[in-house]
């Protein structure tokens, strides 16, 4: 049986909710998360006592987890779990539906970490840990830092040509009222920035801020009796990746390529039906590994193919129309369904952000701490 | 010599001969017996045939520059005194590659693909850490 049998075009996302972005410090990561839970209900016009699945992701420092937010709802769902990433929840929710296991599965996010204080700058990143500090290695941004400075190396690129990235997403997240960063940034202003690790400079980090996000997805059929317009999975992909910066193959997250071929595979669609991206960035050069791994350039193009705003919210290919995780919201890869959710939907806040034509959407997921790496295709309707 | 500030090395059962070989001169990575393939930072088996016979082995400690990043924003007691400071992918000539630094040479100098060799430093008492220069030739 394949994914295009199972799956693809049987799970809809009939409801999404956000709190606020930004300081929430009157609020715990759990209670942040059964606030997004609220919005999400009233947005597909579903109740708690409609869903049968319960998804969690706890946030760094273990916060949210599966038990409390539970007790916390009084709910008692057939499945209730945690899992360790965005993409997997989706992914699960979508496999619980369509297996019939499930017919409504929430999934839910929420953190406190600004407030908490709870940040990733001293934490080491990989597994060599006991090594990376005597060599004064913090920070997972160090990761990308290497991955662009062997681009750099390798392709030619140059630090001018990352700066569209950060370009895009400041202007993308100016335009949203859910951003938590929304100040112009030119190339110029990308390039007085300081660095925080060379070659990256500060707008080329995602910055930790407390929020949450939740979805309810449900069939087509039990779609159909709600009251909104549902948003439907129509390609999956993943690969788990387990590749130390030590490894000869860890520097372009090699792991999207069989990704790719699965996602691309299963759903039949490629590369040019896809009408906006959504990459879980986290650091700036992580776009570009994504726009040449899932084929919408060349290897070794993507720091060229992306100047002349084609990336930006009225370019040829909109990436992270949002803002992205560095510019909209620390949410580990929640905001990029949301948003793209809002958009298939026409339901962008701001005219000016919506985009125009808008009928298949690609959302990939990754980390900063390990190359594992999950994607979810989007359709408008039913 | 002013008090080294930065992080010292967490000796453990598994690493010990890697920072006592440091002692000697020698750079040690871990051998697989079974298979041969050679591995750092150490674990406790062979990645490639899971085998969990190995020996330590030393190597020839000259190698190239794979990438290397500036930090101007410090998180570690020590480094944090010494900003901008430089972390590197080292790649040595027998195809490991490991984290690093590179000393003798300043940042704005060092280019990736640049050819380096191990220097043993005596940071404090009894505690020696590798790191890398400019090869001499």
């Amino acid at each position: 049986m394949s994914l295009a049998d199972s799956v693809l075009g049987k799970v809809c996302i009939v409801g999404v909710g956000a709190t606020p972005q930004g300081s929430l410090p009157d609020h715990s990561a759990d209670g942040i998360a059964i606030w997004a839970l609220r919005e999400a209900l009233a947005d597909s016009g579903l109740s708690k006592e409609d869903l049968d699945g319960l998804i969690v992701q706890p946030s760094f420092g273990g916060q949210g987890d599966i038990k409390e937010i539970g007790h916390r709802l009084g709910v008692e769902p057939r499945v209730g779990s945690n899992l360790s990433h965005h993409g997997a929840v989706i992914q699960y929710a979508a496999m619980l539906i369509a297996s019939g296991m499930a017919e409504v599965v929430a999934c839910v996010y929420g953190t406190n970490q600004r407030t908490n204080r709870n940040r990733f700058g001293s934490s080491v990143y990989h597994l060599g840990g006991n090594f990376d500090d005597v060599y004064g290695l913090s920070n997972p941004g160090a990761v990308a830092a290497f991955n662009y400075r062997r681009r750099m190396h390798d392709f030619g690129a140059t630090e001018e040509q990352l700066g569209a990235v950060a370009v895009a997403q400041a202007r993308a997240a100016a335009l949203n009222p859910l951003a938590v960063y929304r100040q112009p940034l030119s190339l110029d202003d990308y390039l007085d920035t300081r660095y925080v690790i060379a070659p990256l400079r500060l707008v080329d980090f995602c910055m930790v801020n407390d929020g949450g996000f939740a979805m309810i997805l449900t069939s087509p059929e039990r779609a159909a009796d709600l009251p909104v317009q549902p948003v439907t999975i129509v390609g999956m992909g993943a690969q788990s990746s387990f590749l130390e910066l030590e490894h000869p193959n860890s520097m372009y997250h090699p792991s999207q390529l069989p990704n790719a071929e699965l996602l691309w595979g299963a759903s039949g669609l490629g590369p040019e039906d896809i009408d906006a991206l959504y990459v879980q960035e986290s650091y700036t050069p992580n776009v570009l590994s994504a726009l040449e791994n899932y084929g919408f350039c060349e290897f070794g193009t993507a720091q060229d193919w992306i100047q002349s705003g084609r990336i930006e919210l009225d370019g040829d290919l909109p990436v992270n129309p949002h803002g992205g995780q560095n510019r909209m919201t620390y949410m580990v890869g929640w905001h990029n369904t949301f948003d793209a959710v809002k958009q298939l939907r026409g339901e962008a806040e701001e005219p000016e952000r919506q985009l125009a034509g808008l009928e298949t959407v690609l959302c990939t997921f990754s980390t900063g701490h390990w190359q594992s790496t999950w994607s979810l295709i989007y359709r408008g309707g039913a | 010599m002013s008090e080294y500030a930065k992080p010292l090395p967490r000796i453990t059962e598994l690493n010990e001969p890697h920072w006592e070989g440091a002692k000697r001169g020698e750079f040690l990575v871990q051998r697989c017996t079974a298979c041969g393939h050679i591995w750092f930072p150490p674990s406790p088996n062979c990645s490639d045939c899971l085998s969990e016979d190995y020996e330590w082995t030393a190597l020839s400690g000259t190698g190239t520059v794979y990438s290397f990043i500036v930090y101007h924003q410090g998180w570690l007691a020590g480094y944090r005194d010494e900003l901008p400071y430089n972390v590197a992918i080292i790649e040595l000539d027998e195809g490991v590659r490991f984290i690093n630094n590179l000393v003798g040479v300043d940042n704005d100098a060092i280019e990736v693909g640049m050819r380096v060799e191990v220097v043993f430093e005596e940071v404090a008492a009894d505690v020696v850490v590798p790191r890398f220069r400019p090869a001499a030739s």
